[in-house]
């Protein structure tokens, strides 16, 4: 006699047995639930509670307003609008002089025509090995004003971020539950799009950062297709299914830890530079996608960093978090 | 047979630039959001339509057309579906409702 499974009950073979018996009536269980009705009732719940906290919300914003009248502050608003004017007359009237005083453009004099603008172009694609000059120029020649560029998207994010995040308590609660108050929830047009759209998106922005030293592209303007495509996913699908590849946790790994890399890549060739050593890693044959050293590298760092910048400025000012 | 061509080019060109302005003279005229939107699409479909083929015509390489292709369907779907969330905002809110029951404010 073999031995019978512990679990003999639920297999398929037991269901036919019974089955061919006689002792149950259906083969299979019943697999589709019917809970339609359950879940327009918690959307019901959900959305009277939201509008619960939304009177809630506008009383304090209407207690607020009446307390305190500001004398000072109608003047100023009375005032605001001469000044503004008053500013920007002079600065149109002052730039507009400096436009008239400036050289003709595309002359030969011009203090443009010099000696760098000479070099990027000549011996660019030799020093670099990048094909793309513009990407040469600024990842390479000119890294350390990048850098301060990649350091102020970091600022402006944790700026926002000071502004805006809501920490915990209540107030967390009710902008969570404000995220999508008016908006359509599970809308299956958008959702069924964004599934075409989404990987499109994604794919053509790593390959705008891959190619960013072969073809006009680069690090900027890749991570901002890539954050684009996030706030599709995001406006589709909600929040909660975002938060399973990319939440808090992930953002400020990837985050810090590009900008880390950057730093890092840059203080090579500043370190090399200064010191008057020669390059030691190869350029690669440009033209090639593995080509001109560190700057492939670079592009995908400051991609990471641009696409986590645009993601969480839509998600901060949506709810207050990420 | 360059000259055709041509010529057909700027026709479609020309064409769509129509387009674009009876389009933006619409949304422009128009008072309710839904027939906005719906001046808005002829800019977003046939004037888009029309600048496409007129460049297609105007480089008749094969890669290129294909480019322009994928550009004309990316924006096709995109823009229906942003047409669709304005109309799904409109109907949840009812602009016309509120402007009745707050005098026009």
């Amino acid at each position: 006699m073999s031995k019978k499974r512990s679990d003999y009950k639920t297999t398929f073979y037991s269901r036919i047995e019974n089955y061919v018996n006689g002792k149950d009536e259906f083969l299979f269980h019943k697999e589709v639930k019917d809970d339609t009705v359950h879940e327009l009732e918690s959307l019901e719940a959900e959305l009277t509670e939201a509008a619960d906290l939304l009177e809630k919300r506008e009383e304090q914003q209407r207690i607020q307003d009446n307390s305190e009248p500001h004398d000072f502050l109608k003047r100023f608003h009375r005032l605001y609008g001469i000044i503004a004017t008053l500013v920007c007359a002079t600065l149109m009237v002052l730039l507009l002089i400096t436009v008239s005083w400036l050289p003709r453009f595309g002359e030969a004099a011009n203090p443009a025509n010099n000696v760098v603008t000479k070099r990027y172009i000549e011996k660019g694609e030799e020093e670099t090995g990048a094909v793309n000059i513009v990407t040469g120029l600024i990842l390479n020649y000119r890294g350390f004003d990048t850098m301060g560029e990649t350091h102020v998207l970091f600022v402006a994010a944790s700026c926002v971020m000071i502004l805006l995040l809501i920490a915990e308590g209540e107030e967390k609660k009710s902008s969570y539950a404000f995220d999508r108050y008016l908006e359509p929830k599970n809308d299956i047009i958008i959702q069924k799009t964004a599934n075409f759209l989404v990987p499109a998106v994604f794919i053509f922005g790593i390959y705008v950062i891959l190619n960013g030293h072969l073809s006009p592209g680069g690090g900027f303007s890749g991570g901002s297709i890539i954050g684009a495509g996030l706030i599709m996913y995001v406006s589709a699908f909600g929040f909660k299914k975002t938060e399973r590849f990319f939440n808090e946790r992930i953002y400020k790994i990837a985050k810090v830890s590009a900008l880390c890399f950057y730093i890092c890549c840059l203080s090579y060739y500043f370190y090399m530079g200064a010191h008057g050593y020669d390059n030691h890693i190869p350029l690669g044959t440009p033209g090639n996608i593995i080509s001109s050293g560190l700057i492939l590298f670079i592009n995908i760092f400051v991609g990471t960093e641009v696409a986590c910048t645009m993601y969480a400025f839509y998600a901060l000012f949506r709810k207050g978090g990420l | 047979m360059e000259w055709i061509k041509f010529i057909m080019a700027v026709i479609c060109m020309v064409f769509a630039a129509v387009m674009e302005i009876i389009a933006i003279y619409g949304v422009y005229k128009f008072k309710f959001v839904m027939n906005r939107m719906h001046a808005a699409a002829i800019g977003d479909t046939l004037a888009l339509f029309l600048g496409a083929l007129g460049l297609m015509l105007l480089r008749s390489s094969k890669w290129f057309s294909y480019k322009i292709i994928i550009v004309v369907i990316f924006l096709w779907m995109t823009s229906s579906i942003s047409s669709h969330v304005i109309m799904r905002m409109e109907y949840n809110i009812d602009t016309k409702k509120v402007e009745e029951e707050t005098g026009g404010k």
